[in-house]
């Protein structure tokens, strides 16, 4: 106790790492945005700063939902291959129907389409898999292509335009210097707080850890894995209406790269593939050190045809990095044992 | 008499062809112990499961309170009053001590948000029940996996008492507990009895049933046989229960064993592990000797031991040689061998040839200086001739054969690099009739050409059949070993209850 302080600081690194495991995910994340700020020139003007902020998080916004969507689902225990196909397809229906600003009733009914469509598709996933029991891999990975061949039987050829209205307003509003995608991130993880700290949380974790004893304790292990296929069939109809607003036109490929994103960010956020452990705010930060790294990538001038090979390479450590941790644990455990 | 609070009718239930309960009837009473004794199969977990809501019975019916009743789910038994305390646990390891015992019972705020520090509070008092029988590594905030065995069981015994239920069942919630711990527990049962709860009591330990029950219902292949009062019953006349009077043994063989003259081929001398407690034995060359027991008694640690898979204490010689294996592969090099029982862990690769899997863990042997596939061809067109294998030729992917054929190139893998020692590592669990009997007449063969083969099975009939030295373990420590006159199912069913009468002479070889 010589040493009061310093003990506190240990004692709080140790809950932020084993009870929420959130410690690697806060360094990547402090890390990765000051090496993307040396790229920046200027960037201590505060227009700079600001504007950067916007750009960055309008960007990332479609991918930071799916990826919280993700987060969900792998701590339920299962895994969404389908969240990209799920938000190509709202992105191409958006595109193919909000044509004018002028027909705001029709343009409201449309968003409310894909958000149901989002419900949908995720209840599908959640169906197949905890009612029948299938494998979530082999489940989502085949439904992701119903989806995607649905988007393509749609719109064949990138194309169709959301007024500019709409993406204007998407683009540039913000709130006491807040831009309007980092407000929608707060207020979704500000609802799953709630959510998270309610029975349902206690149940999602309990069925992540180990289905198998949270069924025999009494926990509706079915309708939880549903309902977060659910969940995350829903954020990929967000993702879906704000990459419309984005890039204010349908393309039905849109949602192809956020799948693998997703999964890396929510990993690189500290949940664990074997479900159970992490959290949605841990995602947050995963998907942002992602969307660091690519634009580290671009700005140090790597040459393009590197960078698909780079950001691949991030990924594989992302994915592999858990296992490889455990691996030098157990190592070390074993020879600390055997001495 | 005290009224009855939960009884079953004529259950049946079963799994595939298997029966596991062909009518497994029990009262429950108020304010009474009752005791479900039972060897393997007797459908024990099978009918605790059904009354639980984890498994849903074919026929039969559970009544609660006088009324029939059926729960398609352990949430809706819960709800009811029933709880059960479970051997293999139903404990979240990622969850903490409190969050577990709370689940799906949590405390919540007026608002509908979880109240942390209320059960963490509540969690305090209930480990109240066990204080100073556990390490201060255990508090309402410690993660369940880092856990000992021991205190998990606590957090799991917790967890049903904090649920206040009317009916509890304790599937073998003893076994991992030390005797401070067991005494503690045995208070807790006391006080619910006194409360009037019905409690069913789960055990392979006699002398707990004797000390805590007050009624004894006897399992037998999935039938109820009878009911006694602990009061008025013995060790002895509940093995005779167990055991039934008419004798179902086929004997598979004559076979008789002369340990004069032979060489000791594996001595074991007081070795310790986790599941192992001081165990001691010799096998002598060309032996059959069987391993019994109620399941989990650490027979199939003994046999992972000796193929190098455990950690342990103690000195293991093979061949007169003292050995410590630190990976199976040193066990191969000494020709030892293990056949797993876990059907998904044995290796077959299934779409391949049944010669490339009889060689799989061979090809070394014809590597030098190039692969001479003709001598393997060779090789495995024999083994399959001893093991007599149905198949159409060698090149056939192993996916064409029925399962006793597939299990047999299993074995036979192993028997082409001529293991002296084979460890059986209850092989035939789910295996059909037939093959069963070809399998018999293998070991047979094996033990007569001068293998040894220690065979662990859980299937007690089995084991009495062919074996003619039994050891029967029981708690991590071999209880028995039978040959001989002392070689019965009677001595085999009370070594593995741990009945101190007749199973206490120990043979000396």
């Amino acid at each position: 106790m010589s040493n009061p302080k310093k003990l506190n600081i240990g004692a709080w690194w140790k809950k932020l790492n084993v009870k929420y495991s959130l410690g690697l995910p806060l360094v990547l994340l402090i890390v990765t945005t000051l090496l993307s700020f040396l790229f920046q020139p200027n960037i201590f003007r505060p227009n700079v700063l600001s504007r950067l902020l916007t750009s960055n998080f309008r960007t990332w916004l479609p991918v930071l939902l799916v990826t919280i969507g993700q987060a969900i689902v792998l701590i339920g225990g299962g895994l969404d291959l389908s969240n990209g196909s799920i938000a190509s397809v709202g992105n191409v229906i958006l595109a193919l129907t909000v044509v004018s600003a002028d027909e705001t009733g029709k343009n409201v009914v449309m968003v409310l389409a894909v958000i149901v469509f989002g419900i949908l598709a995720g209840f599908i996933n959640g169906v197949l898999t905890a009612y029948l029991g299938l494998q979530p891999v082999i489940v989502t990975f085949a439904t992701s292509y119903i989806y995607s061949g649905l988007a393509l039987l749609m719109l064949p050829t990138p194309g169709g335009a959301i007024p500019r209205v709409y993406t204007d307003v998407y683009r540039n509003t913000s709130l006491l210097g807040i831009p309007i995608s980092l407000i929608i991130i707060g207020i979704i993880v500000l609802i799953w707080s709630i959510f998270r700290n309610r029975k349902y949380g206690r149940f999602l974790y309990a069925v992540g850890g180990d289905a198998n004893a949270a069924y025999t304790t009494g926990v509706p292990v079915t309708w939880m894995k549903v309902s977060t296929y659910v969940i995350s069939g829903l954020l990929a109809a967000f993702a879906a209406i704000f990459y419309s607003l984005l890039t204010g036109s349908g393309f039905s490929d849109s949602g192809g790269d956020m799948t693998l994103s997703s999964v890396t960010g929510a990993v690189l956020g500290g949940v664990a593939m074997r479900g159970g452990i992490g959290s949605v705010i841990g995602a947050v930060f995963g998907g942002i050190v992602l969307g660091n790294i690519r634009n580290i990538i671009s700005s140090a001038r790597i040459n393009s045809w590197a960078r698909t090979l780079v950001n691949a390479l991030i990924i594989l450590i992302a994915l592999a990095g858990p296992g490889l941790l455990n691996l030098f644990r157990r190592k070390k455990f074993n020879e600390r044992n055997k001495s | 008499m005290k009224s009855i609070v939960l009884n079953t009718e004529e259950i049946r239930k079963r799994f595939g062809g298997v029966h596991a309960l062909r009518d497994g009837s029990i009262d429950v009473r108020s304010g009474e112990v009752l005791a479900l004794v039972g060897a393997n199969g007797s459908g024990k977990s099978t009918l605790t499961k059904i009354i639980t809501g984890v498994l849903t019975q074919d026929s039969g019916l559970v009544y609660y309170r006088n009324e029939p009743v059926q729960y398609h789910n352990p949430m809706a038994a819960q709800k009811a009053g029933i709880m059960a305390v479970y051997q293999e646990l139903s404990l979240v390891p990622s969850l903490t001590v409190a969050q577990n015992i709370w689940l799906a019972n949590e405390a919540l705020k007026k608002s509908g948000f979880v109240d942390d520090k209320a059960m963490i509070e509540k969690t305090k008092e209930l480990l109240k029940l066990f204080e100073g029988t556990y390490q201060s590594s255990l508090h309402p905030e410690a993660y369940v996996h880092s856990l000992p065995p021991d205190e998990k069981q606590i957090v799991e015994i917790l967890k049903a008492i904090s649920r206040n239920p009317e009916v509890l069942i304790l599937d073998e919630a003893t076994a991992s507990l030390d005797s401070k711990q067991v005494n503690r527990l045995f208070g807790l049962i006391d006080k619910l009895r006194d409360e009037g709860k019905g409690l069913v009591f789960v055990s392979h330990r006699m002398d707990e049933i004797f000390q805590i029950a007050d009624r004894a219902v006897v399992l037998r292949n999935g039938t109820t046989v009878g009911e006694v009062l602990i009061s008025e019953a013995s060790e002895n006349s509940i093995v005779r229960m167990m055991v039934g009077s008419e004798s179902e043994i086929i004997k598979e063989t004559d076979l008789v064993y002369d340990i004069e003259n032979k060489d000791i081929v594996l001595e074991v001398d007081d070795i310790r592990s986790e599941k192992l407690d001081g165990v001691s034995f010799k096998v002598f060359q060309g032996e059959l000797v069987g391993i019994g027991g109620l399941r989990g008694q650490g027979q199939s640690s003994l046999l992972h031991t000796l193929f190098g898979n455990n950690q342990y204490a103690g000195t293991i010689s093979i061949f007169g040689e003292t050995i410590d294996f630190k990976h199976p592969k040193e066990a191969m090099r000494q020709s030892v061998a293990l056949i797993p029982g876990d059907r998904a862990s044995e290796g077959l690769l299934l779409i391949r040839s049944i010669l490339e899997n009889f060689h799989l863990p061979n090809w070394k042997a014809y590597g030098k200086p190039l692969l001479k596939i003709n001598k393997a061809r060779k090789d495995a067109q024999q083994m399959s001739e001893q093991l007599q294998l149905v198949m159409d030729a060698l090149d056939s992917p192993v996916s064409s054969l029925s399962g006793g054929n597939a299990q047999k190139v299993v074995i036979g893998k192993w028997l082409l690099r001529n293991p002296k020692l084979l460890l059986l590592d209850d092989p035939t669990k789910g295996v059909d009739v037939g093959t069963k009997s070809e399998f018999y007449k293998l070991l047979i063969n094996l033990v007569e050409g001068g293998t040894t083969i220690l065979f662990y099975s859980s299937d007690d009939q089995e084991l009495l059949g062919l074996c003619p030295r039994i050891m029967v373990m029981h708690d991590g420590k071999i209880r028995a070993d039978l040959s001989k006159e002392m070689l019965s199912e009677e001595n085999l069913v009370a070594a593995s209850m741990g009945a101190t009468s007749e199973s206490n002479n120990h043979k000396d070889l």
